[in-house]
């Protein structure tokens, strides 16, 4: 049975659980960086990008017209005998393929592998109907037995290591197995359902693609158990979200390019088969096959119809958002979906499954943008779950204090900034003389203790601005400089660093005052009415038509301000007017050093140092930079050292780390091993918020490997 | 591309995913092989699919001559006990090393589906370079008001639902053999 918590305190606990489960643990680590490391491999020679992008518009432009498409395939498959059936939701879907069961008198069912009959629950409605169902594709059959939901939309049984099912097929066969052995237990399956499809009278599967100008079918598989099942018994009944339907055979050759790419890393799946209407049938009475089509809607037609929800329905079920997911690698499937897993499935729940299965899961994004990247249908996952959850406090209609709080302090930038400069005061006592607070007063919980906290910084960057102020006269370039919270409160050295580098090459650098927070919090919290309030005030002083680059020395400071705010004003008449001016001038450090100011490695002294480097999420998936830093770190006469999975989340995410502290410093421990398995002295990163996630890690940690922003090793390094 | 650049691609992607393949020259060729094949595995059973009548008595012959049992369709009566089933295949796309095959009739989808191997004969003229090439055609066959039941199978049936473990061979074949056949050669 599927257990999706329900409320936050039930959730974590679950996490913890599943925290604690070591095989699964390892299990989907070496997935998730086996699955990242074989990608370009598997891609080689093929235009991801460019096929993602055209089937993106090819969905987009059928989706309005999927009752036309429907009515198309119906006429097709029923002319060549398909019985085409539509229900509006889930009961219904299950109420029709129970009494296409008892019209054909049948006893026993068998079924391939169907997200869609998950999502129906199919298997409870057709057993208490008194139906004997079995499933056939060898991870759906394992959880089966063990009566559990799938953990993985493609790898159904991922959660379990080979002696749990080893230990399960003894049970079933009486026999011990060699769980050592993964072909003999495979072997077992072969042999124990063997009889099942010839003692069938009907068969159950799923289909990936309803073709609407020939009627046809098209299922994507691997196994061969959906070829037994559509063939065998006398009744065939295929269960079909309406989502699936494609105008055309070109559309499906499009999207089985990256489909068993992104899903299994196959060029192609073992099998792809097109089924037509009612084909032979020798166990059926009148030698054709029974063959029913039921369409489902359960929410998808209203879906399509929304502005901003509709993207979902692009998905193809790959699977991969689970794959790279660096949460779901901690805990699981289970715990990171209802029936659909992963990105997609903290979306898709909310409108299948309802609100209250929604609710707890869908908090649990860090926004690492990893999803968005993989994903081969351009679905924006992490914003539609920021929006889903939106969706979700806007509907239970009573928010979190906190929402409440953050909303109400952020909207004013000055009382924003005075709870900063008090906080000062306040955590004196706890950090003494010391730039980190090492031990937390006891009423944040232990779980928070992974990391020390930096400490907010006695003046602020703004306050120092007035004495530090360059001045240039016949500047090159005038840029503002967009400094964000962490580091006018935390980090000002990051900032005046920067002004070190600057000098001496005609860069005239404002600071506009009246700046605020990026809004990225809010949007975190799903506030995207208080996000919007923000954004319009730093559209305001920034005056972004005064400068040639709006700079900022925070990746994710510089990705919302760039992607999020177009997003925000999409489809707001009230957007304002200078809005593509300000996004466009936006510029990460790396980039303005690396490719506008081309420093050069003259200016540098050698310093033979070890560094590695770690490439935040917003900056290399957010704004797409990944050699300028690379680059700038050699440049400036450091030793570049790579480590492991260095593009994959530090853990940080703002207040996720808050929220969920256990899941933010497995994630930080993963990373914290592989820069300590470099060999490098110095890590580097363009974030300060990164900064904060990984320099008070490494200081709870015996080897003392520094955490420096970029900015301030280059300065350092200057001759 | 030309015809042997297209066979040595098929021959490349098919071996990538686990199938054997060999180039011969008739049907002779092809008949020999499923039985020796089927020999060297201790199967006792073969069937065929989409062989002429001249070429099924030779079949015929050559499994009688090795004491293994050629089975007649229909195959619902035999389906516990196919070992090899040849067939002849209506395509090939290079570029997945991919094997096009009309399975419309119930006797070809279950010779393919429950054998214990799969030895596919591909006409080397059928071997188109990639999916574009074949839309056409494929369209005729899905756009004909006639029910149909089309099937690309590439590589052995497989899975890695226990721990991303590569096991080949679940519930369809647990081998396939592809017999490019290059008449011209003969």
């Amino acid at each position: 049975m599927i257990k999706t918590a329900q409320d936050m305190k039930s959730y974590k606990k679950q996490l913890k659980e599943a925290l604690a489960d070591k095989f699964l643990r390892s299990a989907l680590d070496n997935f998730n960086t086996a699955y990242r490391e074989n990608r370009p491999i598997v891609y080689e020679g093929v235009d991801f990008e460019g096929l993602k992008n055209e089937i993106a518009a090819g969905k987009d432009a059928a989706l309005p017209h999927l009752i036309e498409m429907f009515e198309e395939f119906k006429a097709k498959a029923e002319a060549v005998g398909a019985k085409v059936h539509t229900a509006k939701d889930a009961r219904e879907a299950n109420q029709i393929i129970a009494a296409i069961a008892k019209d054909n008198r049948v006893k026993k069912i068998i079924k391939a592998k169907s997200m869609t009959a998950e999502e129906t629950f199919l298997n409870d409605h057709l057993e208490k109907e008194g139906f004997t169902v079995t499933e056939t594709d060898l991870g759906e059959w394992i959880i089966q037995l063990r009566g559990e939901g799938p953990s993985h939309m493609v790898m159904p049984a991922i959660h379990l290591s080979r002696y749990q099912v080893g230990d399960l097929f003894a049970e079933v066969t009486r026999e011990k197995q060699e769980s050592e052995n993964i072909d003999k237990l495979v072997k077992v399956a072969r042999k124990q359902l063997r009889p099942a499809y010839l003692e069938a009278d009907m068969g159950i599967s799923g289909a990936n693609f309803a073709i609407a100008e020939s009627g046809a079918l098209g299922l994507v598989t691997n196994e061969g158990n959906m070829r037994l099942v559509t063939t065998f018994p006398k009744v065939h009944v295929a269960l079909v979200g309406y989502d699936k339907l494609i105008p055309d055979l070109k559309s499906m050759f499009r999207i089985l390019k990256v489909l068993p790419r992104n899903a299994t890393g196959q060029a192609i799946t073992s099998y792809v088969t097109w089924i037509k209407g009612a084909v032979e049938c020798a166990s059926s009475p009148g030698s054709r096959k029974e063959m029913h089509i039921v369409f489902l809607d359960n929410g998808r037609l209203a879906l399509a119809k929304d502005p901003v929800f509709s993207e979902s329905l692009r998905c193809i079920r790959c699977g991969a958002c689970a794959n790279v997911c660096p949460i779901y690698s901690k805990v699981g499937g289970h715990k990171y979906g209802h029936v659909y897993i992963g990105a997609i499935g903290l979306i898709l729940t909310l409108f299948y499954h309802g609100r209250e299965n929604g609710r707890a899961i869908v908090r649990n994004c860090i926004n690492c943008q990893a999803c968005k990247e993989v994903c081969p249908v351009d679905i924006d996952l992490p914003h539609l779950i920021k929006k889903t959850h939106g969706v979700i406090l806007h509907q239970e209609g009573k928010k979190p204090v906190k929402n409440f709080l953050l909303s109400t302090v952020m909207k004013n930038r000055k009382l924003f900034h005075f709870i900063l400069r008090k906080a000062y005061l306040a955590q004196k006592p706890l950090a003494g003389k010391e730039p980190m607070i090492r031990h937390l007063p006891h009423f944040f919980g232990k779980e928070h203790r992974f990391r020390s906290v930096p400490v907010i910084s006695k003046i602020p960057f703004r306050d120092q601005w007035q004495q530090i102020r360059p001045q240039v006269v016949e500047p090159k370039y005038n840029i503002a400089l967009f400094v964000g919270c962490a580091i006018d409160f935390i980090y000002p050295e990051q900032a005046r660093a920067l002004l070190k580098l600057l000098k001496g090459r005609g860069v005239q650098v404002e600071f506009p005052m009246d700046q605020s927070c990026c809004g990225l919090p809010l949007l975190a919290a799903a506030e995207e009415e208080t996000a919007k309030d923000v954004a319009l005030q730093n559209l305001r002083a920034m005056h972004a038509g005064s400068y040639d680059y709006i700079l900022t020395l925070c990746a994710s400071c510089g990705s919302h301000l760039k992607h999020n705010y177009l997003k925000m004003f999409k489809s707001d008449p009230d957007a304002p007017e200078n809005l593509k001016q300000f996004t466009d001038k936006i510029i990460d450090f790396s980039s303005f050093m690396a490719n506008v100011l081309n420093i050069s490695a003259k200016e540098f002294k050698a310093a033979p140092q070890k560094v590695a480097y770690h490439s935040p999420c917003h900056l290399c998936r957010g704004l797409q930079v990944t050699e300028e830093p690379r680059r700038l770190i050699e440049i400036a006469g450091y030793e570049y050292v790579p480590s492991k999975d260095e593009d994959v989340c530090c853990g940080f995410g703002g207040s996720y780390s808050v929220d969920f502290p256990e899941i933010s410093s497995e994630i930080l421990k993963k990373k914290l091993d592989n820069v300590q398995d470099s060999d490098a002295r110095l890590l580097v990163t363009d974030c300060p918020g990164c900064v904060i996630q990984l320099r008070g890690g490494m200081d709870k940690r015996e080897t003392k490997i520094q955490v420096r922003h970029i900015a301030e090793v280059i300065a350092e390094a200057l001759k | 591309m030309k015809n042997p650049d297209l066979i040595q691609q098929m021959r490349e992607r098919a071996e990538a995913v686990q199938a054997i393949v060999s180039i011969i020259g008739t049907m002779k060729d092809a008949c020999q092989y499923a039985v020796a094949i089927t020999k060297k595995q201790g199967g006792r059973t073969v069937v065929a699919a989409g062989l002429k009548t001249k070429e099924q008595d030779y079949l015929k012959n050559e499994c009688e001559s090795s004491g293994l049992r050629l089975l007649e369709f229909p195959l619902r009566p035999h389906a516990n006990e196919i070992h090899t089933s040849l067939t002849i295949v209506d395509g090939g796309v290079a570029e997945t090393g991919t094997l096009v095959l009309d399975s419309t009739s119930e006797d070809v989808r279950i010779a393919t589906m429950l054998a214990e191997t799969h030895v596919a004969v591909l006409p080397a003229l059928k071997i188109k370079p990639d999916t574009t090439a074949l839309e056409n055609e494929l369209n005729a066959v899905l756009k004909a008001d006639v029910p149909s039941y089309t099937a690309f199978i590439t590589g052995a049936s497989r899975t890695a639902d226990i721990e991303r473990v590569l096991a080949i061979g679940v519930h369809g074949p647990q081998e396939l053999h592809i017999l490019i056949m290059e008449e011209n050669k003969a």
